[in-house]
């Protein structure tokens, strides 16, 4: 009786609520009530992409020749980037640790501060940042201008699926690419601390590499390396999806390219904290 | 045949089709006319499905296509074939690879039967010179060759599409390719491969259409042949077709 009761309450407020928004969106302005619907319209097709162009690859047709070049234009031709990027955060962060552990008398931990730093929070964090910028914003602008040029649009006349032949392909290689880039990046950074820190610092070699290899447990190298598993799938589908929705000419294209890039910057920000979250409660650490 | 019932569509507050009705056999040959930004090219878009009409229907024999999903469209869109001012053509890609791209798509055929049926179809086109070259190496008119070459190679259309084929090309070349337009446009109805050609230059339809729909403000204005085109009594069409009455009236014609 009371369940049926409550049930019947709860049926009335859904239904005066959806009256009640549908009134609202019918007294908002024309175009207020177009962009509301616009953004949901735009969310739902978000969605739809980035679950299914991971899922492209387990349905022919296989794109691996596009696979491949991309992964060699995520991956080798940003190396150089991430070499630099990489070796100065590790030279920063030693300089900064190092001046500020002197104070304590503590600088010979310069080398265990850095390490976990960089392996799980700056290293993946800053090349994920790099990679936003180069990468993310060349896939933006690449599919904004083949919209712009209606060569999406003769793909999808021939019958050829853009998202399984340009999207799928880009998120896969990022998936992969970031990692492996990460793994560079971290490497190049320590080497960049140990550099701070042995010949500028005036602190142990053996001292400092002997920290990096007590660090190197499997929680923080798990930690490390699997967000940018999560930033490369980000970064993939956000730029995928602001270069296929193009419209407007150049303008248009630049508006693209821009909040590829600025929303891939937020959402690997805000995914970083809850994934560290996350993986801090999962892997049993205190905070 | 295709026919659109009650079209409407916006961009925004911009109202491109305004309950637009028209019907066209594949076989037919029909100019769009009209100025930039009426819709002529929308036109194309919605028979592909592209893009979907706010209001109305569109029928493709007899198929309400508007509510199909993208791949119950493919079908629909096996029966036509489109050519894009500038020719769309994929810039990563060479001649040969484009045309070939809808070999490589659609059928498993060996490479040699891809060869053979590109080279047959640039010999066709007078482009086979190009097989190599990059598309920004391609002149204007060798693009929309191209472009042309490769909406054939895929599929067997029905109806040609081609959207400003002739915008931004010198007389010469205009010239060319409208007549590979009408060349690959020959034979009797019901048979012959038909087309809509959407364009703002009156003297390029008028060489190759038989059919000329004239749109304004996202309404048909006018829809006939070439003879009551010229006679009719709209002020701002007979402006729009002003360059028709002379160089009729130069040639003497």
């Amino acid at each position: 009786m009371l369940e049926s009761f409550l049930k019947g309450v709860v049926i009335v407020f859904m239904r005066r609520s959806a009256s009640l928004f549908g009134i609202i969106l019918d007294r908002c302005d024309v175009i207020e009530k177009m962009n509301i619907k616009e953004n949901i319209a735009g969310l739902q097709d978000f969605y739809i992409l980035s679950i299914k162009a991971p899922l492209g690859i387990f349905r022919r047709p296989f794109y691996f020749r596009e696979t491949i070049e991309q992964m060699d234009y995520m991956g080798t031709g940003s190396v150089f980037i991430v070499f630099l990027v990489s070796l100065f955060i590790g030279m920063a962060l030693s300089l900064q640790i190092s001046a500020e552990l002197s104070k304590l008398g503590l600088k010979m931990y310069t080398g265990k501060i850095v390490g976990v730093s960089i392996i799980r929070e700056i290293g993946p964090v800053s090349i994920a940042l790099s990679f936003a910028g180069r990468v993310g914003s060349g896939m933006a602008s690449e599919i904004g201008s083949m919209v712009l040029g209606h060569q999406v649009d003769i793909m999808r006349v021939h019958g050829v699926n853009p998202l399984k032949k340009l999207v799928t392909p880009r998120v896969v290689s990022a998936i992969f690419m970031l990692p492996v880039l990460t793994v560079i990046g971290d490497a190049v950074s320590l080497f960049g601390g140990y550099y701070i820190s042995v010949f500028v610092s005036h602190q142990s070699a053996s001292f400092y590499w002997s920290q990096i290899r007590d660090i190197m447990d499997f929680k923080n190298l798990f930690s490390g390396i699997l967000k940018p598993f999560m930033f490369g799938y980000l970064i993939a589908c956000i730029s995928c999806y602001m270069g296929l929705s193009t419209k407007g000419g150049a303008r248009g294209l630049r508006r693209a390219t821009t909040s590829a890039v600025v929303l891939s910057t937020i959402m690997i920000i805000i995914s970083d904290f809850m994934m560290t979250r996350i993986l801090l409660f999962v892997l049993g650490e205190t905070v | 045949m295709i026919e659109f019932r009650d079209v409407s569509l916006s961009y925004g507050y911009n109202v491109v089709l305004d309950k637009l009705n028209f019907k066209a056999q594949f076989h037919e040959k029909i100019a769009i006319l009209g100025a930039s930004g009426e819709g002529k090219t929308t036109i194309l878009r919605l028979i592909l499905g592209l893009v979907r009409p706010d209001e109305g229907k569109i029928f493709i024999d007899g198929q309400d296509i508007t509510e199909l999903s993208e791949s119950e469209l493919r079908d629909v869109r096996m029966k036509f074939s489109i050519v894009f001012q500038e020719g769309a053509l994929f810039d990563s890609m060479n001649v040969y690879e484009n045309v070939a791209f809808c070999l490589r798509e659609y059928t498993r055929y060996p490479e040699d039967k891809i060869e053979k049926r590109v080279r047959e179809l640039l010999n066709r086109l007078g482009i086979e010179d190009a097989v190599y070259l990059m598309p920004e190496e391609l002149s204007g008119g060798m693009q929309r060759r191209v472009a042309i070459a490769r909406s054939l190679a895929g599929c067997d259309p029905e109806m040609m599409l081609y959207d400003e084929a002739t915008t931004g090309l010198d007389p010469l070349t205009a010239d060319n390719i409208c007549n590979l337009i009408k060349e690959l446009s020959t034979g009797e109805p019901p048979d012959r491969m038909g087309f809509i050609i959407v364009t703002h230059k009156v003297t390029d339809a008028a060489k190759v259409a038989g059919r000329f729909i004239y749109i304004r403000k996202g309404n048909i204005i006018f829809d006939g042949d070439l003879v009551s085109l010229k006679k009719t009594e709209d002020a701002e069409l007979r402006s729009f077709i002003n360059e028709l009455y002379f160089e009729y009236n130069e040639t003497g014609r």
